[in-house]
């Protein structure tokens, strides 16, 4: 991390507004990410960043290392999606669901279609953090480092993580990709 | 074996390697691997689809390009900035060091409060210099006004030294008009004397002394600054004038020890003569010892007082004095004034009396109104009379005792005797004491007690004339045993106390207090216990009843018993006199071996005893050897025993085990509970997450 960053984030634990806004320009591509990896809904996924950049700056002064800002907002992100996850359950069976999701995908070739279901599928059954790592990673394409001082992993644990994550998808996704191959 | 790890690590090395995170040696190795590895090399082909499936998946669901501006904007929208201050104190308020400083602040706050409430603060002295710069301001602005000048030099003046001290300073600076007040209450300080000691002559026409002063006052601020600076100027010559001015009636009194009182008398004569004086009544008074007292009333004039009380002490030893001075001026001159009037109205009387003269109802009147003029005239002429004879002369009253007025005159002996009795028969005893009730055996209280287990005891108080006295205690004494008695005289001196060598002795009544209690109760001088073995034992009881009966004893409890193996037990427990003892244990021999003998005596060292009647108690034992072999053997015996020692203990443990269920029990039920409730919990969250898991799986 640069000292530039470092200072950024420093002024905006101190309470530095115009500081704080380009902490939200620099993460919120991150945490939407994050947050899109445990919901896998997009409107939630941004009402999550929201309140989760809100809640860190009202309880701003409560992190002391200012170089974990990053990790620390992530950890909110994660917190504050699982409670949406929680709550949302009983309403989300309703079937309008699937289908506004069917309606979306029509546009896209079938073949196509099938694909990205299978792979939403097989990315719904990792777990969380294997989820949240892998949508950090396509989302915005971003680089181990980045990842890892993002969620606060060691380098060896993110490649695991990753590792295990893509080795199951491929072994579910197996007949799909041999037919794709 | 490097192959091995790299194969066992394919999923993590093709991820980085599809994500270009592996480094050079890692990627050499890994893809030397892939030559090799058939399986691994389907799977990295699988992998590489895979991940551009994701890509592109992925990347078509990622945020939109105005995402990070609708954040910030939103953000605005929810967290409106605060007003400058509010933000700064706000803020602040979150850093630690302010936090610290606040809580620090509070307790300070708190502290001083504390303080302020219980009064301990510095604040006094900060009072006092206020009260100081108050009055120096006062001084300043009354200054100001012309006229008032001496008002504030009065006030000032009677106030402490410190405020006097402010007008003083601040006097040369500011350039005072021109009498400076210190000096004028100095130079107008004789007037009012001048003006108290007119007040006699001037009486004739003034009505009151009051008025008089009012002429005096020209200027009402002058005076009232005298006024308020006299009581200061006494001990100045002019306030001697003011006292001779003055009716003062003195008086003293001295309390002294002498040697002789008739030559103390004619001293204090002879002084009373020198000092212009009189003695104006003696008395006295001759004590018990002989020894006088008495109280001399002398008068002397007043300026000479003071020399005569000093020769005084030349006669004895002073015990105290006492010196008062009473200021009657007010009522003197009251009383002269209404004299003067009264006189002026006896005047009219008489010349109405002289030129009116027709009517006699009238007549009569004037003259019952002259009389009773006259006769107020005359208690006021004799009011002012005996003031002056007071006021001309001081009183001194003189006590005078001789030494050792305390010496004994007579002295009184005091016998108390104390008499504890023992008797068969209380009650006659005590009748027997009552019928000896004569003039000079008289008794002041009796009472007898017998409470419910029979005792009797009885309490009697004699008052013996001191002839008698003797004779009728011995008489007593022959009537029952003596336990106690104790005789205590007081010698008491009459009018005083020391040695009195010539004082006369006397003897007083005696008391007597006796308690009577029956003998049985009386605890013995000795006592003994012995066994003796002897096959008859019912015989040898018979024969032991008899020998004490020879020796005067009594037999006071017995008992007999027979145990299973057949030995006999014969108890019993005696009394005899001590005198009889002797006789009696050695008669004792003859019945049979006398075993275990042990003898307590109980000597009462401050008691006079009657060692010869003194009961002594002795409980003796008469038993046999029993048979060898008890009944209570053999085969059926112990056999019944050993059943019942097995049923005994059978039930012990019956008793233990309920102990054991009574201890583990509730903690068994407790424990039981506590899993039951575990599981219940436990159960229900798996529940909960595979109900989750299905609604996932159903997404």
């Amino acid at each position: 991390m640069d000292t530039a960053e470092h200072a950024v984030y420093r002024a905006a634990i101190q309470g530095d507004r115009d500081a704080f806004e380009r902490v939200i320009r620099l993460t919120s591509r991150q945490l939407f990410a994050i947050a899109y990896g445990i919901l896998q809904n997009r409107e939630e996924a941004e009402d999550v960043v929201q309140d989760t950049f809100v809640k860190a700056w009202k309880a701003r002064w409560r992190i002391r290392d200012s170089a974990k800002l990053p990790a620390w907002l992530s950890t909110i992100a994660r917190h504050r999606a699982r409670d949406m996850a929680r709550k949302r359950k009983p309403e989300r069976l309703p079937e309008n669901f699937e289908s506004t999701e069917a309606v979306e995908l029509e546009g896209a070739t079938g073949e196509r279609a099938d694909l990205d279901h299978e792979v939403r599928s097989a990315l719904a059954q990792l777990p969380e953090l294997h989820r949240v790592a892998v949508t950090l990673r396509y989302f915005e394409d971003l680089d181990y480092g980045t990842i890892e001082r993002t969620l606060g992993l060691t380098n060896g644990a993110l490649r695991g993580i990753l590792g295990r994550a893509l080795g199951l998808m491929r072994k579910r996704l197996k007949p799909a990709l041999a037919t794709a191959g | 074996m490097l192959m091995a790890t790299t194969h066992e690590q394919l999923d993590e090395l093709l991820a980085a390697d599809l994500h270009d995170e592996l480094t050079t040696a890692e990627r050499d190795e890994f893809h030397a691997h892939l030559v090799e590895c058939a399986e691994c090399r389907v799977a990295f082909q699988e992998g590489k689809t895979m991940n551009r499936i994701l890509n592109e998946t992925m990347s078509e669901k990622k945020a939109d390009p105005g995402f990070e501006q609708r954040m910030v904007s939103q953000f605005r929208d929810r967290v409106p900035k605060r007003s400058g201050l509010i933000a700064l104190v706000t803020d602040l308020m979150r850093v630690r060091a302010v936090q610290l400083t606040a809580v620090a602040a509070v307790l300070l706050a708190l502290a001083q409060m504390g303080k302020m409430i219980t009064g301990e603060s510095a604040t006094p002295k900060m009072r006092s210099d206020n009260s100081v710069a108050l009055a120096e301001s006062q001084y300043r602005s009354e200054q100001e006004k012309p006229g008032a000048t001496l008002q504030a030099a009065g006030v000032l003046g009677k106030n402490d030294g410190r405020t006097k001290t402010v007008a003083d300073v601040s006097r040369p600076a500011e350039a005072p008009p021109p009498p400076p007040p210190m000096d004028a209450v100095t130079s107008t300080a004789p007037k009012p004397v001048e003006a108290l000691r007119r007040v006699p002559s001037s009486l004739a026409s003034a009505k009151t002394k009051k008025a008089e002063f009012k002429d005096e006052k020209t200027p009402a601020s002058t005076v009232e600054a005298v006024e308020q600076s006299e009581p200061e100027t006494s001990g100045t010559p002019s306030a001697t004038n003011a006292a001779a001015n003055r009716k003062l009636v003195r008086n003293a009194t001295a309390e002294l020890e002498v040697a002789s009182f008739d030559e103390s008398v004619q001293k204090i004569t002879a002084f009373a003569a020198e000092e212009k004086g009189y003695v104006s009544t003696t008395s006295s008074e001759k004590q018990a010892n002989g020894k006088l007292r008495g109280e001399i009333v002398v008068k002397v004039l007043p300026e000479n007082l003071d020399r005569f009380l000093g020769k005084l002490r030349g006669i004895g030893e002073l015990k105290n004095q006492a010196l008062t001075t009473e200021d009657v001026t007010k009522t003197y001159f009251d009383t002269e004034s209404r004299l003067k009037n009264a006189r002026l109205m006896e005047q009219r009387l008489i010349e109405i009396l002289k030129t009116k003269s027709k009517d006699v109802a009238d007549l009569l009147e004037v003259e019952k109104e002259l009389g009773r003029v006259r006769e107020e005239i005359e208690t006021m002429q004799g009011e002012l009379k005996f003031m002056d004879s007071q006021v001309a002369f001081a009183t001194v009253t003189i006590t005078l005792a001789e030494k050792n007025m305390n010496l004994p005159a007579a002295f009184l002996l005091k016998e108390r005797a104390q008499l504890s009795l023992y008797a068969t028969e209380v009650e006659k005893t005590y009748n027997d004491i009552k019928a000896l009730a004569s003039p000079k055996v008289q008794i002041t209280n009796a009472q007898i007690d017998r409470d419910n287990t029979g005792r009797v005891s009885a309490r009697l108080s004699l008052l013996l004339a001191p002839d008698e006295s003797e004779a009728v205690i011995n008489q007593i004494k022959a009537m029952a045993r003596v336990e106690n008695f104790q005789v205590t005289t007081d010698r008491v001196s009459q009018g005083g106390d020391g040695l009195g060598e010539n004082a006369k002795t006397e003897r007083d009544k005696v008391e007597l207090n006796i308690t009577l209690s029956r003998d049985e109760q009386e605890i013995a001088l000795q006592t003994t216990s012995l066994r003796i073995q002897t096959p008859e034992v019912n015989d040898k009881t018979k024969q032991l009843r008899a020998l004490a009966e020879q020796q005067g004893g009594r037999i006071r409890t017995s008992s007999f018993s027979r145990d299973p193996n057949g030995r006999e037990y014969s108890n019993v427990s005696l009394r005899v006199p001590m005198k009889n003892y002797n006789a009696l244990i050695q008669s004792l021999n003859g019945l049979g071996k006398v075993e275990n003998v042990s003898v307590r005596r109980d000597d009462r060292p401050n008691s006079q005893t009657d060692e010869a009647n003194a009961p002594a108690d002795v409980s003796i034992q008469v038993y046999s050897q029993g048979n060898i072999v008890s009944a209570d053997t053999g085969i059926w015996a112990t056999l019944r025993r050993t059943i019942g020692q097995g049923a005994a203990a059978l039930m012990w443990s019956v008793r233990m085990i309920g102990v054991a269920i009574a201890f583990l029990a509730p903690w068994a039920l407790i424990l039981a509970a506590i899993g039951w409730v575990l599981r219940r919990v436990s159960r229900a969250r798996t529940a909960r997450k595979e109900k989750t898991d299905e609604t996932i799986d159903a997404q």
